[in-house]
């Protein structure tokens, strides 16, 4: 999921100066340092004490295949790794499914969770915990409860046919999104209030403090899947932001692309909410940022939102972590960093969405 | 002394059965300081929360008018018969806050208990249901080290004195036990322990916290020692508790104990505990041994910890006092079948997960 | 490419707009569509394009069924410039532009070096190749239209559907715009176009066909079919028709009660 430095477009020789936002000589490169940073940041920071003898170590038996011995390098490998990585892939998943979900909706003020995935993944989790499930059942019910919430939703699009396709959607993940979140809160007080109830707040609150290596290995294939259409499709996907009817008259299939565009990006947020609970607002600010560095074009922006997110996310997460002993729960961070700067966005973005 | 508790355990049961004649309407003072008045009759009591459930079931379990929520099966061999079945009434306080007030009144309590802080919120919902419903409601303190004191209290004013005097001695007796077992060890050599929750293992209680001051009573250092006065609960990284490297873990999550012990987990099994296999399971029938809810179903977690934490130099024989607590407090004679599932459960062999009824 | 449409009943699912239209358009002809507000004229475009389906009748590019071809296909075909809104997204006009060489393209495939080359030869046709780096959503309505025009020349397209192209541009654009529709046609383009304006229909189309009450009510050359009864039939405005000394025919309409 590194960086790629997609062909520019302005800056052929062919066409006119380019705009003082689109120089990305700088900016693709910049995105693809910033996730490295973020990474080294993550694995330096935590309460246990690792020295730059510990990364040699543990990086030896890392590639060696050697199972770690001494307690800095099992945090490095077996806790701040797969913990750093996870949030690498979350943030990216999120915020690319975040651009993908604002331009297929025509709308900036669009999260991945328009269609309710994080609600019907979220009722799936509570479900699991509610019947005291395994960790691992928990997370494949949270997986299933998100792409069937959205097939359903889809499936009532389809049957009620409206006028605007996007705009039936929309109401129709509004309203089933709804009513899983109504499942959930009837959940919350059936279930029990020692064992399940703190359980229940704290996956719903997102949180990436107990991935696993496992947790990254399940989720990986599941995006890397829904990441493929949307590159092989990002022109189409450009053309779909127009609008079904121009989009139609431009020679793309509206209908079927779009369903197939939601249905990867719905396996993407699908499987990392899986793993980390609802993570909320990186889906939503980062596609913003990102299409005020780069544009709106999906060949670029893509990427850019994708490495953004990954970048943020580990960072805000260690921000979290490093506050104090008690974890902060990450989706409480995301909000308080992401709410102030969409009101900015709001007030800034008055007369368009640049 | 088993010969004293059981004539205590038969007298108190023979007690139980004959109906009690409440005292005339009298006013009484809470644990919080509030005066109020007792009603002339106590027929119907209501429990608060969860801690007051088990209260109240274990004063006057023939008052109850519910549960905040209702008997599993695999709870029901260790309740009486008559009382495992009352419906589930919500709870007013706890993490639940469930209870229609509505539903209070319908019930028609003589009383309203409630076992556990006494302090502000607490005093002001208390009276604000009080003067709501116009049903007494009281406040009695729920620390593991007022457990007698309270005994003594919530016994009088249900009108069941003598079986209180007798739970409070019993719970003194216990208490002067594990304390002197502690005291003959010395600090540095106490275990230090992480009370895990959750089915992730990652929410533990500070320092001082309710959940887990029984740690700190059976002579047991509790990790999550904030250095600062917070209490309550937390959830940590995994590294913390990495860092902390406790000697003990306890948990009552079936789910954890089984992630931790079964296979090599590649978080936890660098933690010392668990790489010395002191990884230990509190049974929760028909109440959680060390938690869940904090109440006097502590009393017996109390002799099991100790047990596990000073081993030889402990002197409860958890077999005989299981028996013997859940007789006395539950008002149970447990069956042998019974006991050895709880016994095995507290060895690390808890039955299946029960399925939802 | 020959585009007709053959007793084309049109309109939504819940009205019908149209029937019984019936018209044509040959390779390197303009026709020109006239009429009052709310006639029909834009229902009858998207219909024309396959974005609605027809309610009767059908409609053909070339030899084909246009229901029988895939999407893709009749945008190779038929090209349209819909009236501008203002967008949502900041995309460049090159960008925009460049949309237009989709149909072109495979599924996967983006745009190529000679499809940039030509958006930016089709910007340079209407004189923006200086809007070519600019935000779309921050030009004016009839800059916007501009660059639809040049989206539907980049698309390369023998047919192309435009709904009232001159409706938001100065009078010196309006020029600009017909003058590159009458280029266009002179290479072999068919075009079909929406004017309120009956001089445009004077000045440039081949055919006219008059449009009212979702009825097409004459169909054939301009001087035939705008007289002075229709115009007062369709428009409800006293005209006369005259032609000036250079020969070209307008339409002077009476502002006097």
């Amino acid at each position: 999921m590194g960086g790629r430095q997609t062909t520019g477009n302005a800056g052929t020789p062919m066409s006119v100066a380019s705009d003082l936002r689109r120089t990305d000589a700088w900016v693709m490169p910049a995105l693809v340092l910033s996730v490295v940073v973020a990474a080294i940041v993550g694995l330096s920071a935590g309460a246990f004490p690792v020295t730059l003898d510990s990364f040699y170590r543990a990086f030896a038996k890392l590639i060696t295949g050697v199972p770690p011995a001494a307690p800095d390098e099992r945090v490095l490998l077996s806790i701040r790794g797969p913990r750093v990585l996870g949030g690498l892939i979350v943030g990216a998943a999120l915020a690319g499914a975040g651009v993908v979900y604002q331009g297929l909706f025509r709308n900036p003020l669009v999260s991945p969770d328009v269609l309710g995935v994080s609600a019907g993944a979220g009722l799936g989790a509570v479900v699991g915990i509610f019947l005291s499930l395994p960790m691992i059942a928990i997370q494949g019910f949270a997986f299933i409860g998100g792409l069937t919430t959205v097939a359903l939703v889809y499936a009532i699009a389809a049957a009620v046919q409206g006028r605007d396709p996007t705009l039936v959607l929309v109401l129709g993940g509004v309203v089933v999104g709804a009513l899983a979140g109504a499942a959930i809160s009837l959940l919350k007080i059936l279930a029990d209030p020692y064992d399940q109830l703190p359980a229940i707040t704290f996956w719903l609150l997102g949180s990436i403090a107990s991935m696993r290596a496992a947790d990254v290995w399940s989720a990986l294939p599941a995006v890397v899947l829904g990441l493929v259409p949307l590159i092989l499709l990002r022109w189409r996907i450009n053309v779909l932001s127009l609008g079904d009817e121009e989009a139609r008259a431009l020679g793309v299939e509206a209908g079927r692309i779009r369903a197939v565009v939601i249905g990867a990006a719905t396996l993407i947020t699908a499987s990392v909410v899986a793993i980390s609970g609802v993570i909320g607002w990186v889906g939503l600010v980062i596609p913003h940022i990102a299409r005020m560095l780069v544009g709106p074009n999906f060949e670029r922006l893509l990427p850019a939102a994708m490495l953004m997110g990954a970048a943020y996310l580990v960072l805000v997460d260690t921000l979290a972590r490093s506050l104090g002993r008690i974890e902060v729960p990450i989706g409480i961070l995301t909000a308080v960093v992401g709410a102030p700067f969409f009101l900015w966005l709001l007030w800034r973005g008055r007369h368009g969405w640049s | 002394m088993l010969i004293d508790r059981r004539s205590l355990a038969l007298g108190a049961a023979a007690l139980m059965v004959v109906p009690r004649t409440a005292c005339a309407a009298r006013e009484v003072v809470d644990s919080a300081g509030r005066k109020v008045m007792l009603p002339d009759r106590i027929g119907r009591v209501f429990a608060a929360g969860g801690p007051a459930a088990v209260a109240v079931y274990v004063l006057r379990p023939d008052a109850m008018v519910g549960w905040p929520r209702e008997v599993r099966d695999e709870e029901k061999p260790y309740v009486l018969p008559g009382v495992r079945d009352l419906p589930a009434v919500g709870m007013i306080t706890g993490r639940g806050d469930t209870a229609n007030v509505e539903l209070l009144l319908k019930a028609k309590p003589d009383l309203i208990v409630d076992f556990g802080s006494t302090r502000g919120t607490f005093v002001s919902l208390a009276d604000s249901t009080q003067s709501r419903t116009g049903i007494t409601y009281l406040l009695i303190d729920g620390r593991f080290e007022g457990t007698a004191t309270s005994l003594r209290l919530l016994g009088a004013m249900l009108g069941v004195a003598e079986r209180g005097e007798a739970l409070a001695r019993y719970t003194e007796d216990l208490f002067t036990r594990v304390d002197n077992a502690v005291a003959s060890v010395p600090e540095p050599s106490r275990p230090r322990v992480y009370l895990a929750r959750g089915p992730d293992g990652l929410e533990t209680g500070l320092k001082g916290s309710i959940n887990t001051e029984i740690i700190e009573r059976a002579g047991g250092r509790n990790v999550a020692d904030g250095g600062d006065q917070r209490r309550g609960i937390a959830n940590v990284s995994p590294e913390q508790v990495l860092l902390w490297n406790p000697d003990i873990v306890v948990t009552w999550d079936r789910n954890f104990f089984d992630r931790v012990t079964k296979r090599p987990d590649p978080v936890w099994q660098s933690v010392k505990a668990v790489a010395e296999k002191r990884v230990f399971l509190a049974p929760t029938a028909p109440f959680g041994w060390i938690d869940r809810p904090p109440s006097l179903n502590r009393l017996i977690g109390l002799a099991w910890l100790a047990n596990i934490f000073h081993g030889a130099k402990s002197p409860f024989d958890i077999v005989k006092d299981t028996r013997a607590f859940y007789k006395l407090f539950y008002h149970v004679d447990v069956s042998d079948t019974d006991l050895g599932t709880l016994i095995a459960w507290a060895d690390g062999r808890p039955p299946g997960m029960p399925a939802r009824r | 490419m020959r585009l007709e449409a053959h007793d084309l009943a049109f309109g939504y699912p819940e009205n019908s707009v149209g029937r019984d239209v019936g018209l044509a358009v040959e390779p390197g002809e303009v026709l020109c569509l006239l009429g009052p507000n709310g006639c029909g004229k834009t229902t009858l475009f998207k219909t024309l394009l396959g974005l609605l389906p027809a309610q009767g009748g059908h409609v053909t590019l070339g030899s084909d069924a246009l229901s029988a071809l895939p999407r893709q296909e009749i945008a190779r075909r038929i090209a349209y410039v819909p009236q501008a809104q203002s967008g949502v997204f900041p995309y460049t006009a090159l960008d925009l532009v460049l949309m237009g060489r989709t149909a072109h393209r495979g599924l996967f495939a983006g745009p190529t070096r000679e499809d940039r080359e030509l958006a930016q030869r089709a910007l340079d046709d209407l004189g923006i190749a200086n809007l070519a780096d600019r935000d779309v959503t921050r030009l004016s309505g009839g800059q916007r239209q501009l660059v639809l025009v040049a989206r539907a020349i980049a698309q390369a397209s023998p047919l192309i559907v435009m709904d009232e192209p001159t409706a938001s541009l100065d009078f010196g654009n309006q020029v600009v715009v017909l003058t590159e529709i009458r280029r266009l046609a002179a290479r072999g383009a068919g075009i079909v176009l929406s004017t309120h304006d009956p001089d445009h229909a004077f000045a440039i189309a081949d055919r006219v066909a008059l449009m009212h009450g979702g009825e097409i009510i004459s169909n054939g050359r301009p001087a035939d079919v705008l007289t002075s009864e229709r115009l007062h039939t369709v428009y409800g405005v006293h005209v006369t028709i005259e032609k000036t000394s250079r020969g070209q025919v307008v339409c002077a309409p009476s502002y006097s009660r």
